[in-house]
């Protein structure tokens, strides 16, 4: 099998899927959707791991729950996925220690279309890769990587990304000779 | 779901500082009242300037201290202190960054003089002026001369820019370092001005 990544330019594919957002009961879910985030006007950060209850996963979302306030000051909304589903995110956040305290939305892909059609599912137990995904506001993927099941991403390196996409830099110190006038 | 406030933001730029006790400023309330987009900017600006891959923490809160110092404020000053001994900064090294910023100031003024007029008695004269600090900084040479290169360049003296640019990069140093540490100065004093 072939894997063909949705990569840099694509149009982010649009989707409806429900989310855990709380363990609070009768707060777990939100009904989350492509639609709600462009109108919001936000970037978007999306990572998946391959399966909840695992071991490097906890540490890796933690990370990320770290800096959800990184991401927030940078105006994008963060989300994590995976292909399992809403109630097993739901049980693994109030089992694991490190996860009851997460402040993004953890999606739940049970039908694996949408890792389908990002082109990110592993083909022998068809679980999604650790795919890391940075949506502009106008829907067009920006920034994407993709590691192997064990290998664990740097967050930091995600926000220096962000950072440089969305660094505008219009100070009239930066223009170079030649170069057209920036609009703003 | 995906709506955000500022009021954090200003407590948390003020974390970052080590200013976590201070209450937040006039001017900065400002900005958290009115939204401000540039609240959030400078936050960033300041994370990323200090959090600079090319310095380690004691040094990115050394050139703190230096321009706390440099801009009088003194509970910044007492804050990078504290921040740099905490990430190991002797006393010694302390003093050191104090007598630098101090020893700057004067000669940031003193050859700025001399190169704004530019008349052969005043250049080739003896400087007058005792800089037995610079012969053996326990900060080593090549961070004082970083330390004096970002401090020159906030109070602007194009020779000892230019020449403490020049110094640096003899010892060595990558330009994407010398960068950072006159980025770090730079983005300081951006919050300073609304502390």
């Amino acid at each position: 099998m072939k894997n063909v990544i949705l990569s840099v330019g694509s149009e982010f594919p649009e989707f409806k899927k429900t989310a855990v957002v709380s363990i609070e009961k009768g707060k777990e879910f939100y009904e989350l959707s492509s639609e709600e985030l462009k109108n919001s006007g936000k970037w978007m950060v999306m990572f998946w791991w391959p399966k909840d209850f695992t071991f490097v996963c906890p540490t890796e979302i933690a990370e990320f729950n770290k800096h959800a306030q990184d991401f927030a000051d940078r105006d994008a909304v963060l989300i994590g996925a995976s292909t399992d589903s809403e109630f097993v995110h739901a049980a693994w956040r109030r089992d694991h220690e490190d996860l009851r305290g997460l402040q993004f939305p953890m999606l739940a892909d049970t039908s694996k279309s949408l890792a389908e059609e990002l082109g990110i599912l592993e083909s022998n137990e068809k679980v999604a890769y650790r795919a890391t995904y940075i949506v502009d506001p106008q829907g067009i993927v920006r920034w994407v990587s993709l590691y192997d099941l064990s290998v664990g991403r740097s967050v930091k390196e995600v926000l220096r990304v962000l950072d440089a996409l969305q660094t505008d830099e219009l100070c009239p110190c930066n223009w170079q000779k030649g170069e057209a006038t920036l609009t703003a | 779901m995906f709506a955000t406030t500022n009021q954090d933001t200003a407590i948390q730029l003020l974390e970052t500082v080590g200013l976590a006790e201070l209450p937040v400023s006039e001017k900065l309330q400002a900005l958290v009242s009115a939204d401000a987009r540039y609240l959030k900017d400078l936050k960033i600006n300041v994370t990323n300037a200090l959090g600079a891959a090319t310095l380690s923490k004691k040094e990115a809160y050394l050139i703190g201290l230096s321009v706390a110092v440099n801009e009088k404020h003194e509970a910044l000053q007492a804050s990078f202190g504290r921040l740099a001994t905490a990430e190991g900064a002797t006393e010694k090294e302390i003093a050191e960054v104090l007598s630098c910023t101090s020893l700057m100031n004067a000669n940031n003024i003193y050859y700025r003089f001399r190169h704004f007029v530019n008349k052969e008695f005043y250049t080739t004269t003896s400087a007058g002026i005792r800089m037995s600090i610079m012969a053996n900084p326990v900060l080593g040479k090549e961070f004082f001369e970083l330390l004096s290169l970002m401090i020159s360049a906030l109070n602007g003296c194009e020779m000892c820019v230019t020449s403490h640019e020049e110094a640096v990069v003899k010892h060595g140093t990558e330009p994407q370092r010398v960068l950072e540490a006159v980025r770090l100065g730079a983005v300081l004093k951006s919050l300073i001005v609304l502390l």
